[in-house]
């Protein structure tokens, strides 16, 4: 990386990144596939790849716009004046080439081999290639000028135009996400494109918000969101509760939307003990799996070891007191065992839960046979998985439980907040930091500690509740250690003791499978392959907690190099902090 | 000093496996008072602060704070009124300052579960007032202002000091600090002296180890030296200072050649010199090895 820097001189930065720019406009009207896929009703390669500019010059979209937008963004971030310039063509860069990169590697593949994006049968088509070279130049041109801190705008708003730059973010945010469910469509064998649509419409958002969080705009509004607390959640559940009438109002994606707010609630539950408390948890999904169970039992449900049917809200009341009172017995160990033994510790009441579960110990799981058929939710007559109308409105089916759930995850959330700032949340930070040092203050650490597993557990369990219901049948197979592994892959990739964190990486971890299932064979890996690649670039998460991000980024809490912050060991007196 | 003493540790022993690090040894630390604890490195000064905390349960012996027994709990002896700090400084890294100090006010707080939960009006007032407590003990201590700045990042002098109003967050009635200067510059030190005498005018006793004698004997009001696990001598700073058993186990030197430096510090210090005052050197009860040298 230095030497990288000694042949890079600031001067260049600039042409670096006007070349860039527009070698990428370039790009985006060059044709990108040699071939038409024929295979899928001869199609080209979506959004018209091999269409040339003179042919159809406004015809440009998907991808391509992608490439054209980051394009002229990038040579006008070179010549205007822009804070952290370089910091936001580096990450302007990083978009071009993962659009590049993803489309290339996907044409080539399906085309059979570098003549597809390249040149055959007389037919030329470099543009993939020509987007990859634009973005590195980018990428090179930030490097040369010297990646800037993060922007921060200290501009101070009256109240009502931060309501409406609130109101404004939020709108956004869900037009987006119902733009990323969409596109593509859903995956599987009669869509080919859903994969790479997707993650190449992820590479260029992740572009450009980068290169806004560069400028300093999500700063700005995540520091807005603080200071209008309750107007932002309250503006955040209505989008949430926007999102059927969207364009992703499908039964498909409400069920998706559904699946996601159950795993989101169980990964928030899971932050405490992970997140905040700092004890690893990897046999967490039992919870989950018994608030399902003790629900199903208590469902009416043919196979239920009750003959009683419990209104839904006692049910999972129910469901939450008996998986926190599992907590408090597997925590119980954390007094005397520390780290890498309470995971062992945890692994194994999760093996345990699952055997049993399998084995229909007490007949209360229903053995390999399950529990089909418990009965949805209904209120007021109204079934939960039947569609709703309301006037001439229909909505779609699936619509009702989705709205149970965001209430499920807005609840799970005020509670994981108002813990987090409260005398127990900083016990539970004090003991993730330094538990001796804790203990020093009178914290009485393992107490804390089996209410953070008492806590967690009962948030699973209440999840667990409304999985019951939704899924209608609850197997032991659901409830396996990959899924464990899954929610605490959410946690971490989100951001450890985030909860936007959470809520984004359970999201990512339901939606990225579903979005890729015509790579199937290769999803794990894929997957995989993506938490690797977080843990080194930002070990903090993608969302990251304030304290999180302080102990694991390459930068201090206001995007401060650590290098150049104090290292509180050097001897001889106080180091002056550099902020 | 008369009155039974606030804290009493007697015959405290502490044994790691065939190594004896604490052999009997007895303090008593009086209401006000400002204690020294000096001793060559591994004479057992930290080891004896963690049995007085309950991190050790101490081999053999008993830790009184106001006549009554401690138990061996970390907690339960904040709790019941003692706070520390640590030699290698154990903030909360990656809380700000103020949630360091918030942390200290942890046993002081009626906050349970369910008040957490729900942020009522008894939260709230809660909360503002272990606020405003962190907020004066920063301001005390000379922090003022920094209490939005992640631990980590503070000058090591400042981690220091969060570290001392963080115990002080305790309320305790004696407060231990071990080696609250180390690593510090001479205007620091003399801040951290001034900030020692105003914790005592607050009326906690205070019990310091520190290696830099000019610092202690300018500080207290009564000197303890530790030699390899034994109380060797024990009085005033002017008695002990001049003590040659002290002076050739504590600093490794002939009692001569040491005796100028210590009339140097004297004079600095604005104290009478050993050598100048009639000094009486208590009888200092034999032991074994007691006069050997500090394995410095
Ligand atoms: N937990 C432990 N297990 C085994 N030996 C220990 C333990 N704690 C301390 N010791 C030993 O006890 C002796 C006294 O150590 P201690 O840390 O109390 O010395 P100290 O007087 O504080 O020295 P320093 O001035 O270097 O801080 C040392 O030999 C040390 O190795
Ligand atoms: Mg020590």
């Amino acid at each position: 990386m230095s030497q990288l820097k000694d042949v890079l001189k600031p001067g260049l930065a600039r042409p670096l990144a006007v070349g860039g720019g527009v070698l990428a406009v370039i790009a985006a009207l060059l044709p990108w596939v040699t071939y038409k896929f024929a295979q899928y009703g001869g199609d080209n390669y979506p959004a018209a790849a091999s269409l040339q500019f003179f042919d159809a010059p406004f015809q440009l979209e998907g991808y391509r716009l992608h490439t054209l937008i980051l394009g002229v963004v990038v040579v006008v971030v070179a010549l205007a004046p822009v804070p952290a310039r370089h910091r936001v063509l580096r990450a302007l860069g990083w978009g071009l080439v993962a659009v590049g990169v993803i489309n290339t590697v996907f044409a080539a593949v399906e085309g059979g081999g570098l003549g597809a994006v390249t040149a055959a049968d007389g037919a030329i088509a470099f543009g993939g290639f020509a987007c990859v070279v634009a973005g590195v130049l980018a990428i090179l041109a930030g490097i040369a000028g010297g990646i800037e801190h993060v922007h921060v705008w200290r501009a101070k708003v009256a109240t009502p135009v931060a309501y409406l730059v609130l109101l404004v973010s939020f709108v956004v945010l869900l037009l987006l996400v119902a733009m990323m469910l969409n596109a593509g469509g859903q995956g599987g064998v009669g869509n080919p494109y859903a994969g790479p649509i997707f993650l190449s419409l992820l590479g260029f958002l992740a572009g450009a918000l980068g290169a806004l969080h560069g400028v300093g705009l999500t700063g700005w509004i995540s520091k807005l969101s603080d200071q209008h607390k309750v107007f932002s959640v309250a503006v955040l559940v209505l989008c949430a509760l926007a999102l059927p009438f969207t364009e992703a109002g499908t039964d498909y994606w409400m069920t998706t939307a559904a699946n996601i707010g159950i795993y989101a609630a169980t990964a928030i539950g899971l932050n405490i003990v992970v997140g905040l408390a700092g004890l690893l948890d990897l046999g967490y999904v039992a919870f989950l799996g018994i608030g399902a169970f003790v629900a199903a039992n208590f469902s009416g449900a043919a196979a239920a070891a009750f003959g009683v049917e419990l209104p839904f809200v006692l049910a999972a009341i129910i469901a939450a007191v008996v998986a926190g009172i599992f907590g408090a017995i597997v925590g119980s160990p954390t007094l005397r065992v520390r780290g890498d033994y309470l995971a062992i510790v945890t692994l194994a009441f999760g093996e345990i839960f699952k055997k049993a579960a399998q084995n229909n110990i007490g007949g209360l799981t229903g053995g390999a046979n399950a529990i089909p058929n418990v009965p949805p939710i209904n209120w007021f007559g109204q079934s939960f998985d039947k569609s709703l109308t309301i006037g001439s409105l229909e909505l779609p089916s699936g619509v009702l439980y989705y709205v149970l759930i965001i209430v499920l995850v807005a609840l799970v959330m005020v509670v994981f907040a108002n813990l987090k700032n409260a005398r127990i949340g900083r016990a539970w930070i004090a003991i993730r930091e330094d538990e001796d040092a804790a203990r020093a203050m009178g914290i009485k650490t393992g107490q804390a500690k089996i209410l953070a597993f008492l806590i967690g557990a009962t948030l699973a369990g209440l999840a667990g509740a409304v999985f019951a219901h939704k899924t209608s049948t609850v197997a032991y197979d659901s409830f396996q250690f990959i899924e464990s592994v899954t929610l605490l892959a959410a946690v971490i990739l989100g951001g450890m003791g985030s909860i936007p964190g959470a809520v984004l990486g359970a999201a990512l971890l339901l939606v990225l499978p579903e979005k890729l299932r015509e790579f199937s064979d290769y999803r794990l890996m894929l997957f995989g392959l993506a938490l690797i690649l977080i843990m080194r670039f930002r070990p903090q998460g993608l969302v990251p907690d304030r304290h999180r991000r302080a102990e694991l980024a390459d930068e201090g809490a206001e995007g401060v190099p650590i290098e150049e912050l104090n290292v509180h060991d050097t001897p001889g007196g106080s180091t002056a902090v550099a902020r | 000093m008369t009155a039974t003493p606030v804290l009493s540790a007697s015959n405290v022993s502490m044994v790691f496996g065939g190594l004896t690090a604490l052999s009997e040894v007895s303090l008593q630390l009086h209401e006000g008072q400002i204690l020294g604890l000096i001793g060559p490195n591994g004479a057992g000064k930290t080891t004896f602060f963690n049995c007085l905390t309950g991190l050790y349960t101490p081999t053999r012996g008993t830790v009184t704070l106001r006549g009554r027994t401690l138990p061996s709990d970390p907690a339960a002896v904040t709790v019941a009124g003692i706070a520390r700090t640590f030699q290698n400084i154990r903030l909360f890294p990656s809380m700000t300052a103020l949630e360091n100090v918030m942390v200290g006010r942890h046993s002081r707080m009626k906050q349970g579960p369910l008040a957490s939960l729900f942020h009522g009006p008894a939260y709230r007032k809660g909360e503002a007032d272990a606020r405003a407590r962190s907020l004066e003990l920063l301001d005390f201590v000379g922090l003022t202002g920094l209490d939005d700045e992640l631990a980590r990042n503070l000058p090591y002098g400042d981690q220091r000091r969060l570290e001392i109003a963080r115990a002080l967050a305790t309320d305790p009635a004696v407060l231990l600090l071990d080696e609250p200067t180390a690593g510090m510059n001479p205007q620091e030190t003399e801040a951290a002296r001034q900030l020692i005498f105003a914790i005592r005018e607050t009326g906690v006793a205070v019990v310091v180890i520190e290696h830099d004698t000019k610092f202690i004997f300018s500080l207290c009001d009564h000197v303890s030296v530790l030699v390899q696990g034994q109380l060797l001598v024990e009085g005033a700073p002017e008695v002990v200072r001049g003590d040659p058993r002290v002076i050739e186990a504590y600093l490794g030197k002939p009692p001569d050649e040491v005796e100028a430096e210590v009339r140097q510090y004297a004079e600095e210090a604005g104290r009478p010199s050993a050598a100048e005052s009639t000094m009486v050197i208590p009888p200092v009860r034999e032991r074994d090895g007691g006069s050997e040298g500090g394995n410095r």
